[in-house]
């Protein structure tokens, strides 16, 4: 175990050093405290307009009021869900596509290999080393965003609001955990960085956009469709077929349990965060099968792995 | 202290190492002689557990290679042909997590020991990826006996050195061997290296060892012969059979 936690603590350190996950990392950070600042200032907008509204309206002697606007406060986070979804798996990626690869190509793969140490010890090492920086980054935004939140909004988070957000950074970092286990296995696979990298920014490609756009095209088709024969009630727009090819993108899984868990949803914005797993179970089934596969893989493929 | 029983390597199209039987004694310096490709480094990569053979046994002071993996890379140390250590991480740094991932205890203290005794401590903080190639080997026989091993592998150790560097790791080589014991297996094609560091040899030729055996023996066994670059091409011509060579030691 002394190891793995050695293994861990290189990769921990080394992360911090590149300037380019530097980079995304502060790009991250940003675009969420953007995110969160717009959000409260859009919301808090709305509400003084509100209050305008009524106040105007009591001044004409006015006995009846427009409803106020429902008030999720954690759907100011919402902009949150996109930038895991996005930048978070670019962020996971960029932190994975040379774990093995460039041991590899700096030939010091071999004298990692040479040490008593056993082949799946280094790969959970480097798995604890990635899951170290990723839960270090997200605790960091959990921390701003909800400090922010408050400063901005002037609202307390309530304990089922900070329950949804402490579940929903669990969210992120498995979803980003995701994308960096199959980043390790692609990094296992191939013998050049690059290649590598390029492998993964396929993959993204088609998980946060080509599958979400197929799904919504097949949506739009049936849509399409029901308009004409008019038969709406008869094949709902939310087919069978969009689910199933969402099926394989785990950036939509997310998404669809991000979205419940900050409020997003006005149906499940009042339901408690156990409601909301159990709503979900699919959903988050979907999102880690792939990478209960790739972990596998991961470890079987650095067993078979031939040094030369 | 290291035999090999047939060991093979076979790949879909070609064989890199077939039926090897090779014994090195325990305080030998082993110089492994082939011509490139001849199966040297691939046998040392099965000597040092990251080639899984396909055939055959080996075995290091008593430990199976395959079986007993663990156990045997606790022993050895080892040198590749080109070092390239983590270039963002200083020479300390770097034998800190080699040595700590060796098991060493006070490693600090034993960087410093090692790195004395190599004449580096003046750049023991600078960044690895600004080294020479000269310097980067240093490091890296640093890292290769920061745990003081009972083996010591390395792939052409004086490759791309200037002449004081080879001198450094010729010295450093045979110190390794009187002070501390050190078996040392070393592939090379230089013969001259062999000549004034090793104290046995093996040939190896198309995946097949054609020799094995101790200098002094070599000398008696080719008494015409004026240096062992001679004997070298007497043996890798084919001669073999004619001089009555065997492989043991």
């Amino acid at each position: 175990m002394k190891q793995v936690f050695i293994i861990a603590s290189k990769e921990f350190k080394a992360a911090f050093k590149d300037r380019v996950f530097l980079v995304i990392t502060a790009l991250f950070l940003l675009l969420s405290i953007i995110s969160v600042y717009i959000g409260s200032s859009t919301k808090n907008a709305e509400i003084k307009a509100y209050l305008d509204i009524v106040a105007l309206l009591k001044a004409q002697g006015a006995t009846s009021f427009p409803v106020s606007p429902q008030l999720f406060p954690l759907a100011i986070l919402q902009n949150i869900i996109d930038y895991v979804s996005i930048i978070g798996a670019v962020l996971a990626v960029f932190l994975g596509f040379d774990a093995f690869s460039g041991e590899r190509e700096n030939g010091t793969l071999k004298l990692l290999l040479v040490r008593p140490l056993y082949r799946d010890q280094l790969v959970t090492g480097k798995l604890l080393g990635g899951g170290l920086v990723i839960g270090v980054l997200l605790c960091v935004t959990l921390v701003f965003n909800t400090l922010l939140f408050s400063i901005v909004s002037g609202l307390t988070p309530t304990f089922n609001e900070l329950s949804r957000l402490l579940v929903f950074i669990t969210l992120a970092f498995v979803y980003m955990m995701i994308f960096y286990i199959v980043t390790l296995f692609v990094s296992i696979k191939t013998g050049d960085r690059t290649f590598g990298f390029l492998t993964m920014m396929v993959v993204w490609v088609f998980v946060s956009f080509v599958i979400p756009q197929l799904a919504d095209s097949q949506r739009s088709f049936a849509y399409a469709l029901n308009a004409t024969a008019q038969t709406v009630t008869q094949m709902p727009s939310d087919t069978v077929i969009s689910k199933g090819i969402e099926m394989f993108s785990p950036a939509v899984q997310f998404q669809n349990v991000g979205k419940d868990l900050l409020q997003v949803v006005s149906e499940t914005a009042a339901m408690n965060v156990f409601d909301i797993l159990s709503r979900q179970v699919l959903s988050l089934f979907y999102m880690l099968v792939p990478g209960a596969i790739f972990l596998l893989a991961s470890y079987r493929a650095v067993q078979k792995e031939d040094v030369t | 202290m290291l035999v090999t029983d047939k060991l093979t390597k076979r790949y879909a199209d070609f064989t890199a190492v077939e039926d090897l039987n090779l014994t090195v004694r325990k305080g030998a310096i082993f110089g492994f002689l082939g011509h490139n490709g001849a199966g040297k480094t691939t046998t040392l990569s099965m000597l040092t557990t990251l080639l899984l053979p396909t055939g055959g046994k080996a075995s290091i002071a008593g430990l199976d290679v395959v079986k007993d993996n663990f156990k045997v890379r606790s022993l050895l140390g080892y040198l590749p042909e080109s070092v390239m250590l983590y270039g963002d991480l200083t020479a300390a740094e770097n034998l800190s997590f080699f040595g700590k991932l060796s098991g060493v205890e006070k490693v600090e203290v034993r960087i410093d020991e090692v790195l004395g005794l190599l004449g580096f401590m003046d750049w023991k903080d600078k960044k690895v990826k600004t080294f020479s190639k000269g310097m980067r080997q240093r490091i890296g026989i640093a890292q290769a006996i920061l745990h003081k091993p009972k083996v010591l592998f390395l792939d052409e150790p004086t490759s791309g050195l200037d002449p004081q560097g080879t001198k450094d790791m010729r010295d450093l080589l045979l110190m390794l061997n009187r002070e501390w014991g050190t078996t040392i297996f070393m592939n090379t094609h230089l013969l001259s290296e062999v000549t004034k560091v090793c104290t046995d040899i093996g040939i190896i030729s198309k995946g097949k060892l054609l020799l094995a055996d101790s200098i002094k023996n070599l000398e008696q066994r080719f008494p015409e012969a004026k240096s062992l670059e001679e004997i070298y091409f007497k043996i890798e011509g084919g001669d073999r059979s004619e001089a009555g060579i065997h492989h043991s030691l």
